[in-house]
């Protein structure tokens, strides 16, 4: 297949021309992210661990202190824990007023259980209508019993009891990583691969409604220096895209970051050639942009749900699995993650790269099919 | 280069041609020779099968049957593809893109660039009297200067062979009348023209005319031949005189499926 490269570049810097004047669409390219990521970061901030309430249904005869003391040690990594006294028999109209987002119940005989070594069951009752909440709090409580148990046992009322420490160790980032941090890769793939497939279709949707893609066939163009030409103009908006957000989440949001530049630019280099390709092919079955919308819940929405960025991948049902595992943008997940989190390198990543090379190249073909069906 | 002097004089040749759209007969067996410097018109109402004649010639529609050669080959061919101009119906233009971008865009596809695209641009908008609208956005512009961009758009790269449809289709009588003074002057550069119209009044400015009619290719002479065979003094007259000479044919033949109504 010959291809000539001034033909190609002449498409792409008309594509890039209309990008320039259209003032929306830039903003939309660029701002957008920005404004989803900036309002992230303030959401799962604050839904970190300064919003949990726990409440305490003490045992006779321990006083609160001795609790306190127990539980502030095993909740020492987490600020902002209120921890409140209630009677038995208030624990759910609690949970239910929302004033608490767990109780942890102390049975009556407590002491008296601990004092003869045997081992009282403690009952941690969860709002589950807010699982982050309920997972933080019983997390928080495990490790709080863990040193509640021993020093109770040991010896009640010493404060000199010597607690179990408990060691927490990170294979990557710290305990300075947040949500925000794990996320900011996936929504640069997320962004790429969006809005070149949004702002593709739509652009080749037009192209063949205002008839300058018949025109274009007439000419010496061929299909594929149409396609190359498309890639290449869509191509340095996805770049500029990607270095903005990472730009924005590295040094405004403070986003921790460890990987290579580059490898980010091939991960997005293979999701923009399969975006652009796939908007080309959707193009076909949309007679105007408000059906090349309608693919937005078919196309992109299942990616973003089920290719880790709200649930890891590995703990999907086993159906959903297997579709996640054919979507470009869980493996564009994988390679992210892996680079700006992990610091991981090409040597480890490439599998995910080869697949997102597989799809771009499978996207080309099906568009380059779509393109030929247009000679009626 | 393709070379078409072997072939003879005709640059467009259609022989037998069928293209069938579902139930429709858009073209039933059209056969024409379109001769090098020749301005030959399509006439015929709308659902005539002009568009699509000039579609199939052009390679974007493929034959249901029979042939269709451009200089000799058959569509689509790269190497006829840029000795071809097109213009359709609608103004084909970029309306975000400036008047200057739109024209070096199309060059561009045909392999202008520097000085020579630069002069070809200068031409094209000279020839079609909008040398001052250059920088301003197509999109600003009223539809007979976009109708006149898009026929330098055509023009652009010195086709040998430009293709028409309807060109003229709601502009005012005045451009009309400059479009057609366009076209004469390109003839008489050696371009060679295929224009659609259902406007008969435009048909006599045609060296020779096709008289389609359901697809069909009910009539083809020159305008003076075609008013002198029908007995009529004015086209509208003439053309309703071939279509009843070929609905009674059909009548008498009564084997034609009805499909094309």
């Amino acid at each position: 297949m010959f291809a000539s490269i001034r033909r190609t570049l002449a498409l792409a810097i008309r594509i890039v021309r209309q990008f320039v004047r259209d003032k929306r669409t830039l903003a939309l390219l660029f701002l957008a992210p920005l404004l989803i990521m900036t309002l992230l970061n303030f959401v799962l901030g604050s839904s970190g661990s300064n919003s949990l309430t726990l409440a305490v249904v003490p045992p006779p005869g321990l006083g609160h202190d001795a609790i306190q003391q127990a539980i502030s040690k095993g909740l020492a990594k987490a600020k902002g824990v209120q921890v409140i006294y209630i009677d038995a028999d208030q624990v759910d109209a609690k949970l239910r007023a929302g004033d608490a987002n767990a109780a942890l119940i102390f049975p009556p005989d407590f002491v008296s259980a601990t004092s003869v070594g045997a081992q009282p069951s403690v009952t941690l009752r969860l709002d589950g209508s807010n699982p982050p909440a309920a997972e933080q709090a019983k997390t928080l409580v495990t490790f709080a019993l863990v040193s509640l148990n021993r020093s109770a046992g040991a010896q009640p009322g010493d404060p000199s009891a010597a607690p179990v420490a408990l060691h927490t160790s990170y294979l990557y980032g710290g305990p300075q990583y947040t949500q925000t941090d794990a996320l900011a890769p996936l929504f640069i793939g997320l962004f790429a691969f969006f809005f070149v497939f949004l702002l593709a279709s739509v652009a080749f949707l037009r192209e063949r409604s205002q008839g300058t893609l018949e025109r274009i066939l007439v000419s010496p163009l061929s299909r594929t220096e149409l396609t190359l030409g498309y890639v290449l103009g869509f191509m340095l908006f996805a770049t500029l895209q990607s270095l903005v957000i990472l730009g924005f989440v590295i040094y405004v949001l403070r986003v921790h970051y460890a990987g290579n530049l580059w490898l980010l630019f091939l991960v997005t280099l293979a999701l923009t050639i399969g975006g652009v390709n796939m908007g080309i092919f959707a193009s076909a079955f949309a007679r105007n942009e408000l059906q090349v919308i309608q693919f937005i819940p078919l196309l992109i929405v299942p990616q973003a749900l089920l290719g880790g960025l709200f649930f890891p991948v590995n703990t999907l049902p086993v159906v959903l699995k297997q579709l996640a595992y054919i979507m470009p943008l869980t493996w564009a997940n994988f390679a992210l993650r892996d680079v700006m989190l992990k610091g991981l390198g090409f040597s480890d990543i490439w599998p995910d790269l080869a697949f997102l090379v597989g799809f771009a190249i499978l996207m080309v073909v099906i568009s380059a099919i779509s393109l030929r069906q247009e000679r009626a | 280069m393709v070379d078409s002097s072997a072939a003879g004089a005709a640059l467009v040749t259609t022989r037998h041609l069928v293209k069938v759209f579902g139930k429709t007969r858009a073209l039933d067996d059209v056969s024409i020779e379109v001769n090098a410097g020749e301005t030959f018109g399509l006439i015929g109402p709308n659902g005539s099968g002009k568009t699509t004649l000039i579609r199939t010639l052009l390679g974007i529609a493929a034959p249901t049957s029979g042939e269709a050669l451009l200089l000799g080959q058959r569509m689509p061919n790269r190497a006829v593809s840029r000795q071809v101009g097109y213009m359709s119906q609608a103004s084909v233009l970029y309306s975000d893109l400036s008047v200057q971008e739109n024209l070096a865009f199309f060059g561009a596809l045909y392999g202008l660039r520097g000085k020579r695209l630069a002069q070809r641009i200068g031409e094209t908008l000279e020839l079609v009297d909008l040398a001052d609208r250059r920088g301003v956005a197509v999109g600003v512009l009223s539809g007979g200067m976009r109708q006149r961009i898009s026929l330098a758009a055509a023009l652009i790269h010195q086709p040998r062979v430009l293709f028409l449809d309807e060109p003229t289709v709601g502009i005012d009588p005045e451009l009309r009348l400059e479009f057609w003074d366009y076209f004469a002057r390109l003839n008489q550069q050696g371009v060679t023209i295929m224009v659609s119209t259902h406007t008969l009044e435009e048909a006599t400015r045609c060296h020779r005319l096709a008289l389609l009619r359901f697809g069909k290719l009910i009539a083809l002479d020159t305008p003076a031949a075609l008013l002198a065979a029908s007995g009529q003094q004015d086209f509208d007259h003439a053309f309703l005189y071939y279509a009843r000479r070929d609905a009674s044919a059909d009548a008498a033949g009564a084997a034609r499926p009805l499909a094309q109504q």
